[in-house]
């Protein structure tokens, strides 16, 4: 037992001296044969405070690590100043084998007792709860970094220090980055006596009636945190926008940028360098018009946000010759055609909600989604009560069933398969930029090089304060990095390695003002994305219910009751832009640029040397986010060159000039090609034609009908629309149908094979992931994650490996061989029959197993008729011809929750009730 | 938080007050016996379960106390009444007051309002309060320990109050000092028995002096004691005098018998409800009642005229009649410009808008026995009179409600030599100290005329200066600063 108190008027020199003796009693604690060490806080007292507990932890396990002891000895923590989730993470990401919460578990002790929480909670029941709860979130934290046991957590130490000094960090926190400097321990110790000093009030008097601080870490309180929207910026922006008042949207942006200097942002501790160009008049610089086409929308889904919120952004947008973005939840086929209700960009994410070869040939832009800036590393979750049947039809899914959209895109692995899906999508509309959405964090310059690399058109660095009231409280706080860091590293990194010319650079996370946009250009941003602030205008009052369906301004509500409350409109949201862009002008006027791109990467523009009048911001060092590397000769600081995604060597060219009489007669066409695995995503962009010309209808079943011979590359079949069938004789590769959208995909071996083919892999991983509709057989077996993401498809198979039909939410999949583990999870619709399934390796959290009713035996018998008819099936011949016994060796997957729906249904046509109503009671409960 | 579907479930809904034949018969509060915090507690955790635990919740904005409203309502909606008081108590001093006489920026702001009615903080702040007094929760909160410092209080009203009550309980002797014969000031004489019942105030003294605060009625600082006096005596000195120097309407006729000053129709009338004789005082028992003024004075005098059996009472105002609700240049949170209706306006008289006085009329005995007005209309340099649209209103008694310019001038003033500023406010620093060393000002001597509930948190504030001044420590909170206004467009 090792006491983590120091003598608090010392300061930092009493805090170093402590230190330096724990880490001397725990080595001698060792050499006495020690082996658990507890660090604990206990029984401080007016004049010994605690060390802060992270520190005291990593000092002493940076210590032993040194002295090469750590590992004889576990460390176990006890400490009052853990209290959430990311402390515990902190702690075990440090060193810590148990950590003991004891004031947390306390405090919530007492307020069972006092019967502040719910009346049934006892006090045991309430520290059971936040332990487990604290565990839980463990667990989440360490999944988003893809560590599966705490085992391998515990001293991983993967995390970034922003505002930390060098030598504290060398000396405490070993290895961990921490890129800007920053505090040391005085400063610490500062905090520390600021803190004792409540407790322990000069003169013995403390304030009547004033026990805790407030806080207002998540909710804004006067003597709280600062936020940068408050009372105030909220009104001041809401009654500019909306009262046409340029005047007092200078107020706004005043204020912000007031606060920001509070600390509360990197940029907030810039200055521009003016005078180090000739300023310019006003009157030169590029127009508002051409600057507004810089600016976006974030990405929020329909059915996060309603449809009134969501279509006055993309109206706005339209209007402004900006792109507003779908969010990963598709768009409805009204809008997707209307000039002016339509987005610009679509988004792509690991839910693929909606992802159609309309939805993409519809695109200016297609955005793949690899994190999001409000909570990096995690998928998202519409629950149930948000998916009204307007909702579900968009995402091509049941009305009342929660959606899931998983943490990983299930067909990205890689950063080969992040080229293979920017290629897919650029197949499934040449004419798009396809965009990659990253959240800045340490190293996603080289993330960001390799997505340039990837052939990606554009790449949007998402700082990390995304502003969704949805997202869990420990990403709100602790995830990701700010869009300053993130974006620095990135044109650094494209620079240096000659990547920088041939991709646009976007960002976003929380601008708000005309300097934020200034800055980002200077950093290296040639375009912007805005997402809370224009939400704001459009009535939002930062009430963090987003995900409570109970918005009572009409936004992040699907509640038609609430949905007449929303007051926004485009013209406000126009306004706002325009005051941006205008704003924009006067800074480019101010330091001599005649426009944007002028500005782009002249990092060297901004300037940290004005003094930071904050006590804790003496140390920090931002100059490494304003260094220019040396540049070529005509090397260019923004892009100028477009990506080649040589489409002009795809397969597709001939299988679409084969299709000439289909495409523009409509009539059938047949032909027969060889095909071989170079050949990636094969009859995507045929697909995109027809698309292109026929809508989401496309053509009649089978007019175009190809069959290819030979191995297939990845992504064979991708997107292909109703119309066009593809039959490969031979095998494929990964993502065999990948979002099929209503073609048919038949996959049978080679007929000259001598093998068995339902003994036999014929395809790889991930086959019909995130597909919305159309027809699948495969004659033989399956790889890994089968289905996944399946909102559509009937397809039928021979075996499978592990995860099959995860997350599905429609269509049927039959399996007619043996499955790997884990069957179904997360599947909240469609179905799923399995031949002879061994029930153990279904994942029973969702769903539940049936037995076949007669009428689904004859549905079954059509299906495996047709998958015996169109590969030769022998597997499917055999169970026909005994249909009767064979039937019954059949189980049915059925999720939970889309069987409750199905009944409410049901009943409702039973009764002559409105179904969407009895649908949405029921998912309302 | 209290319920997220509470507003969607529960309209809003207030207190009811008593019948208004019954309440002009007696000077007690309009709310039945026993008063109006349990009146409410039947309705008032659904009212509490109505707030939505905004995300930025703007009534905490619009309160200049900062009153921590979102955590108050939760706590009422789970029942838990005596931290609900510690809650509130954390930044009003006196939310009985507050919870009677504020006019409730914080509900203008309520994001309730946006698109509804919004929740009835001040009912639920009241109902907290009036629990927390019945069930013996507001004890003395003495210190455990003094330091050895002393500090002046010139003036008792909400400010001054604030100011003793944080700097005595902080460990400092503090005498407040009153020029009436009793304390409180503007709460004890200006404030009509109807609309807060002196015991509330008599209520909170006692505690204020069982905490070791001590009083000084009826001593006029800067006579029976000098400035000079009052600064060789203590380490500090806080001016919270008030801004009691009223408007005056300079017309024809002002000198005649019956044309006065709220401020002296009001005191009296207080007395009287008190029990006390007023030789010769102003009533408007048979007559016929003009009040300047559109404001909450002018509604105080109007009912108070009513209790006293006038013939009729009108109220003039100068400004159009406002819309009914929020009008468009006071938009949604700031406090908007709206037709009110007080409880005195429930009971009777007439509201005369966009009307100037031009001429008081006497009779033969120097009585004022009308009043002649002119409709107005907003012109390029203000209220343009109307042709042709001169009238005479009978008037036997005409009460001046137009609000007040500033503080007295006083010797007081005088002698301390403190700075004042072009509308004849005490001048102060971000520290509440004013031009002289040691000398502090708070609330509307300071502000010029406001409301109680920026008083109070003028007299925090304040406090927590004076104890930094003093001890060099930051133990007080201070919810305001000197500049602080409320928010407006």
């Amino acid at each position: 037992m090792v006491r983590g108190l120091y003598d608090v008027a010392g300061g930092g020199a009493a805090l170093t001296r402590r230190l330096d003796e724990i880490c001397n009693e725990v080595s001698k604690a060792i050499d006495n044969g020690a082996r658990i060490i507890v660090l604990s806080d206990r029984h401080s007292d007016a004049i010994q405070a605690p060390i802060p507990s992270l520190l005291l932890t990593s000092a002493v396990h940076h210590h032993l690590v040194r002295e090469k002891t750590r590992t004889l000895v576990g460390l176990v923590v006890e400490a009052g100043d853990v209290r959430e989730v990311h402390h515990v993470a902190l702690l075990i990401g440090y060193g810590a084998a148990a950590v003991n919460p004891y004031l947390a578990m306390e405090s919530v002790e007492d307020l069972a007792r006092r019967g502040t929480l719910l009346a049934d909670t006892s006090p045991e029941d309430a520290v059971a709860n936040l332990i487990k709860s604290l565990g839980k979130g463990v667990l989440k934290v360490m999944s988003k970094m893809g560590v599966s046991t705490v085992a391998s957590y515990t001293g991983a130490q993967i995390f970034e220090a922003i505002g930390l000094a060098q030598d504290v960090v060398d000396k405490y926190f070993t290895g961990t980055t921490s890129r800007l400097g920053g505090i040391g321990l005085d400063i610490m110790a500062e905090e520390v006596r600021r803190r004792h000093v409540r407790a322990y009030p000069p003169g013995g008097v403390a304030a009547a009636h004033r026990t805790l601080e407030v806080g207002g870490e998540y909710q804004w309180r006067r003597e709280g945190e600062y936020h940068l929207f408050d009372p105030e910026t909220v009104f001041r922006l809401q009654h500019s926008t909306r009262s046409g008042r340029y005047d007092v949207f200078k107020q706004y942006t005043g204020r912000v940028n007031e606060q920001s200097k509070r600390l509360m942002t990197l940029r907030g501790l810039f200055s521009f360098k003016e005078g180090a160009r000739p300023p310019v008049p006003i009157e030169e610089v590029e127009p508002v018009e051409s600057i507004v086409r810089r600016f976006s929308t974030g990405a929020m889904s329909y059915g996060s946000i309603s449809r009134e919120a969501h279509e006055t952004l993309a109206i706005a947008m339209n209007r402004l010759g900006g792109k507003s973005n779908t969010g990963e939840g598709g768009e409805d086929t009204d809008r997707l055609y209307d000039p002016e209700r339509r987005s610009a960009v679509k988004q792509v994410a690991s839910g693929r909600f909606g992802v159609t070869s309309e939805y993409l040939t519809n695109a200016d832009d297609i955005q793949i989604k690899m994190a999001q800036g409000a909570k990096p590393g995690e998928g998202g979750q519409l629950p149930g009560n948000k998916v009204w049947p307007w909702v579900a039809t968009t995402r091509h899914s049941t009305p009342g069933v929660g959606l899931i959209s998983p943490p990983p895109h299930h067909d990205i692995y890689s950063i080969e398969d992040l080229a293979q899906l920017i290629h897919d999508l650029k197949n499934a509309n040449p004419r798009a930029r396809i965009h990659v959405k990253l959240v800045a964090e340490v190293g996603v310059g080289t993330v960001a090089a390799g997505v340039s690399k990837a052939h990606s058109d554009v790449v949007l660095i998402s700082g990390h304060d995304g502003g969704t009231g949805a997202a869990p409280l420990t990403s709100l706080k602790h995830a990701g990095g700010p869009w300053e860091l993130g974006l620095a590293e990135t044109q650094q990194t494209l620079l240096l390695n000659g990547l920088r010319d041939r991709i646009v650079v976007q960002t976003d996370g929380q601008l708000k003002t005309g300097r934020d946009v200034v800055i980002a250009a200077l950093l290296g941003a040639e375009e912007f994305g805005f997402s809370t602030a224009p939400l704001v205008v459009s009535g939002c009052v930062m009430m963090r219910v987003c995900h409570l369906d109970t918005c009572p301004v009409g936004i992040a509500t699907q509640n038609p009751e609430l949905r007449k409350r929303y007051t926004g409109q485009a013209d406000f949201v126009v306004n706002f832009f325009e005051y941006i862009a205008e704003e924009v002008r006067e800074y480019l006027a101010e330091l001599g640029f005649r426009s944007l791109d002028e500005a782009i990467g002249h990092a060297e523009m901004l300037d940290t040397n004005e003094a930071v009048d904050h006590w804790k911001a003496a140390g920090l060092d931002l100059s490494p986010l304003l260094h220019v590397p040396e540049l070529a000769d005509g090397a260019s600081r923004h892009q100028v060159v477009v990506q080649d995604h040589g489409l002009e060597k795809a397969l597709d060219n001939q299988l679409i000039s084969l299709a000439t009489d289909a495409l523009e007669n409509r009539e059938p066409v047949r032909a027969q090609v060889e095909v071989r695995n170079v050949n990636r995503t094969v009859g995507t962009m045929l697909g995109h034609e027809i698309t292109k010309r026929f809508g989401g209808e496309g053509l009649p079943d089978d007019t175009v009908d190809i069959t290819l011979v030979g191995s297939a590359g990845q992504s064979f079949g991708a997107f292909v629309p109703r119309g066009v069938t593809l039959r490969l004789e031979g095998d494929a590769n990964d993502y065999l149908a990948k979002g099929l959208s209503g073609g048919r995909v038949i996959l049978r071996p080679d007929r000259s094979a001598s093998f068995v083919a339902e003994e036999n892999v014929v395809t790889g991983n991930v086959t019909a992931y995130g597909a919305t509709g159309g027809e699948l057989f495969i004659r033989g077996k399956a790889g890994e994650r089968f289905c996944v993401r399946n909102s559509g498809v009937t397809a039928v198979v021979e075996g499978v490996g592990d995860h099959a039909c995860e997350y599905m939410t429609g269509g049927a999949a039959v399996i007619l061989g043996p499955t790997g583990r884990n069957i179904a999870a997360g599947m909240s619709g469609g179905v799923t029959y399995v031949l002879d399934l061994d029930p153990s390796l279904v994942n029973p959290g969702m769903v539940e197993l049936e037995e076949i009713t007669a009428e689904e035996s004859e549905r079954l018998r059509g299906i495996v008729t047709k998958h015996r008819d169109e590969t030769g099936s022998a597997v499917a011949e055999t169970l026909l011809a005994d249909w009767d016994h064979t039937a019954g060796r059949f189980s049915k997957i059925m999720p939970r929750d889309f069987k409750r729906v199905l009944a409410a249904k049901a009943a409702a046509e039973r009764d002559g009730r409105d179904v969407d109503e009895a649908i949405m009671e029921a998912a309302h409960g | 938080m209290a319920d997220p579907r509470g507003f969607l479930k529960a309209g809003r809904q207030g207190a009811k007050a008593r019948p208004v034949a019954e309440r002009v018969k007696d000077w007690n509060e309009v709310y039945p016996d026993p008063g109006i915090g349990k009146t409410l507690l039947p309705i008032i955790t659904k009212q509490a379960g109505r707030c939505m635990d905004c995300g930025i919740p703007f009534c905490h904005s619009g309160c200049p106390l900062g009153n921590l409203i979102p955590e108050w309502n939760d706590l009422v909606w789970r029942d838990d009444w005596h931290e609900a008081s510690e809650r509130l108590h954390a930044t009003n001093n006196f939310p009985e007051f507050t919870g009677r006489l504020c006019p409730a920026p914080c509900e203008a702001a309520c994001v309730v309002d946006i698109a509804d009615d919004p929740v009835t903080i001040k009912n639920v702040e009241v109902a907290i309060i009036d629990k927390a007094f019945d069930e013996g929760w507001v004890a003395p909160q003495p210190p455990e320990r003094l330091t050895d410092r002393t500090v002046a209080v010139i003036g008792s009203g909400p400010a001054g109050l604030a100011v003793a009550q944080q700097l005595t309980r902080a460990g400092h002797t503090v005498a407040v000092y009153e020029r009436a014969d009793r304390v409180g000031g503007l709460l004890r004489y200006g404030i009509p028995e109807f609309k807060m019942e002196k015991r509330h105030v008599d209520r909170r003294l006692d505690q204020m002096r069982a905490e070791g605060t001590i009083f000084r009625t009826g001593v006029e600082v800067g006579e029976s004691l000098t400035g000079e006096e009052l600064k060789s005596r203590y380490d500090a000195v806080v001016l919270a005098v008030g801004a009691t120097a009223a408007r005056d309407l300079p017309m024809p006729g002002r000198e005649l018998d019956g044309v006065h000053q709220a401020m002296e129709y009001l005191p009296q009338a207080n007395r009287v409800a008190l029990g006390e004789s007023v030789p010769g005082q102003i009533t408007a028992e048979g007559k016929h009642v003009i009040i300047i003024g559109g404001g909450d004075t002018g509604a105080d005098c109007l009912g108070t005229a009513h209790r006293q059996g006038a013939a009729s009472v009108t109220q003039l105002e100068i400004m159009p009649e406002p819309p009914d609700s929020r009008a468009d240049a006071t938009p949604w949170p700031t406090y908007p410009v709206m037709l009110r209706t007080s409880s005195a306006h429930e009971e009777g008289g007439e509201r005369v808008y966009s009307v100037s006085t031009q001429e008081f009329l006497g009779d033969d005995e120097g009585r004022v026995r009308a009043l002649r007005l002119v409709e107005v209309r907003m012109g390029e340099k203000g209220f343009e009179p109307v042709e042709g649209t001169e009238r005479e209103l009978p008037a036997e008694l005409v009460l001046f409600a137009m609000g007040f310019v500033g503080p007295e001038r006083s010797p007081l003033l005088e002698q301390l030599a403190v700075e004042l500023d072009g509308r004849g406010n005490i001048v102060r620093d971000d520290a509440y100290e004013t031009s002289v060393p040691g000398v502090f000002a708070a609330g509307d001597a300071g502000r010029g005329q406001s409301l109680i509930v920026w008083a109070i948190a003028e007299g925090r504030a304040c406090a927590a200066a004076v104890d930094r001044w003093l001890t060099g420590a930051d133990r007080l909170p201070a919810p305001v600063a000197p500049t602080d206004r409320p928010l407006v467009v």
